[in-house]
């Protein structure tokens, strides 16, 4: 089974109007309310594309009982630590006039030792049930900043493989536990790993030379919406999409997460380069709709065909 | 219908070494009436209920519910609460449990909820947690498979 780890998850409200008039009564068109944060829409991916998948988290109030609500329904199973402060809640604002989008960020509840000894209890012990675990995403306040090294060390002595999708502070200290596939979050980093610019393919290319020369077997930088660079010890891949429109990459992300941890799952290993073409088909398929995922296998194989993997020397 | 088509897919347990105050919390925080006891591998060793922790604190309650001595009673359970609060949920838990594996189906589960007079069935795969089941769970699912069927039969 594949686990996913969110220690920060979110309830998206998205309000859609015509346009936000300041100091009046402002009519909505439409409203929705999605459970958000990079483990679970890693899950969420997963579970489209028909396995098993358990999410992992801190949860909170009526926010967090939704949200654990929300995902039992599309099939994934729930094990998060329920804290008392209620979970963040994020609203877009998007004006359709004006096509204006609108972020409030909540900045979320304060995690106490003893909501984080728990976690680390649940986490122990679901490991023995899991085959990888997929660490993503940012961390709440008062978490010690080698948390994801903490919960590598932990899978790894119950021999889980590790996924880790992290930015900053977070990202650079888990590496030391040498996880088996890294990679930074630009979006959340600024585009800048090891305090250097990821603007160019070139960059990419340095910065996963770096990320495996610390130990870890794959590392993957998404540099361009469209364009992957995938190193391992000795080869160097680019990843790139073509002739597929690309309609929203929230998600993206998340969804080439979830396409390595299902191939890295299989017990027989295939090709490197047909994994990473898989991993960016995922991508390509949650890229290719409205929503943040895609939603059967055969969205992922129908994108396939779009992907070019090319060997650098 | 299949076990884990139907089951709730929340695995959450607690060691046996948790403190039934806490137990006692974690009902009331995620809203469930009973809990899995796990081993540190996840696999079910026993399985506490609302039921049982009132049942233990006051073995006669059932008894005394409808009498005029509830009152009283009921400042009794307070006290015993209190005082069993960082004991061990071990001391608690129903050992010896009934599961059933994510792969049976709903009249097994009914069978074995109705003639074993229990409220929660915790699912497992190779010994795994991986849900609950309940009566209300079994009620849910054949009225949704009804629903289901009669809209075939209108197409």
């Amino acid at each position: 089974m594949i686990t996913t780890v969110t220690l920060n998850p979110a309830l998206d409200i998205t309000m859609e109007l015509n346009q936000l008039v300041s100091n009046q009564y402002n009519s909505v068109k439409k409203v929705s309310r999605i459970p958000g944060g990079k483990g679970i829409n890693i899950s969420k991916a997963i579970t489209a594309f028909g396995l098993d998948t358990m999410s992992l988290g801190f949860l909170g109030g009526h926010a967090g009982h939704f949200i654990a609500e929300q995902l039992r329904e599309v099939g994934i199973t729930t094990n998060f630590w329920h804290i008392e402060e209620e979970t963040r809640t994020n609203v877009i604002i998007i004006e359709q006039n004006q096509k204006i989008h609108t972020l409030l960020s909540d900045p979320g509840p304060r995690i106490s030792q003893r909501d984080l000894d728990r976690f680390m209890s649940i986490f122990s012990r679901v490991m023995a049930q899991s085959r990888i675990v997929a660490l993503s995403g940012s961390v709440p306040k008062d978490v010690p900043d080698d948390i994801y090294y903490q919960l590598i060390e932990l899978a790894h002595q119950k021999n889980v493989q590790t996924i880790l999708d992290a930015s900053g502070i977070y990202f650079e200290k888990a590496l030391e536990a040498k996880p088996l596939l890294a990679k930074p979050d630009l979006r959340a980093s600024g585009n800048r790993v090891f305090n250097k610019p990821v603007d160019s393919q070139e960059n990419a290319i340095k910065i996963a030379h770096e990320i495996v020369n610390r130990g870890i077997q794959i590392a993957v930088i998404s540099y361009q919406d469209t364009k992957d660079i995938i190193a391992t010890s000795d080869k160097v891949w680019l990843a790139e999409t073509i002739n597929k429109q690309i309609v929203n990459i929230i998600g993206t992300a998340e969804a080439i997460i979830a396409g390595f941890a299902i191939k890295l799952m299989e017990e027989k290993k295939e090709d490197m380069s047909d994994i990473i073409k898989f991993a960016m088909a995922c991508g390509l398929a949650s890229a290719s709709t409205d929503e943040e995922e895609f939603h059967t296998k055969d969205d992922v194989i129908r994108c396939l065909p779009c992907i070019k993997v090319t060997k650098l020397n | 219908m299949k076990i884990k088509d139907i089951m709730l897919k929340n695995t959450t347990s607690v060691l046996p070494d948790c403190h039934l105050g806490e137990v006692i919390d974690i009902m009331a925080i995620q809203r469930i009436n009973g809990i899995p006891i796990v081993d540190e591998e996840q696999k079910v060793i026993g399985f506490i209920s609302q039921h049982d922790i009132i049942k233990e604190l006051l073995p006669n309650y059932l008894g005394i519910i409808n009498s005029n001595s509830f009152i009283t009673e009921f400042i009794q359970l307070s006290k015993k609460l209190k005082e069993y609060a960082n004991y061990k949920v071990e001391r608690f838990m129903k050992k010896n449990i009934i599961t059933i594996n994510e792969d049976d189906n709903e009249v097994m589960a009914a069978d074995l909820l109705i003639r074993n007079k229990i409220h929660h069935l915790p699912v497992v795969r190779n010994g795994y947690l991986v849900g609950i089941v309940t009566m209300r769970d079994l009620l849910k699912a054949m009225i949704e498979e009804e629903e289901n069927d009669k809209q075939e039969e209108t197409q």
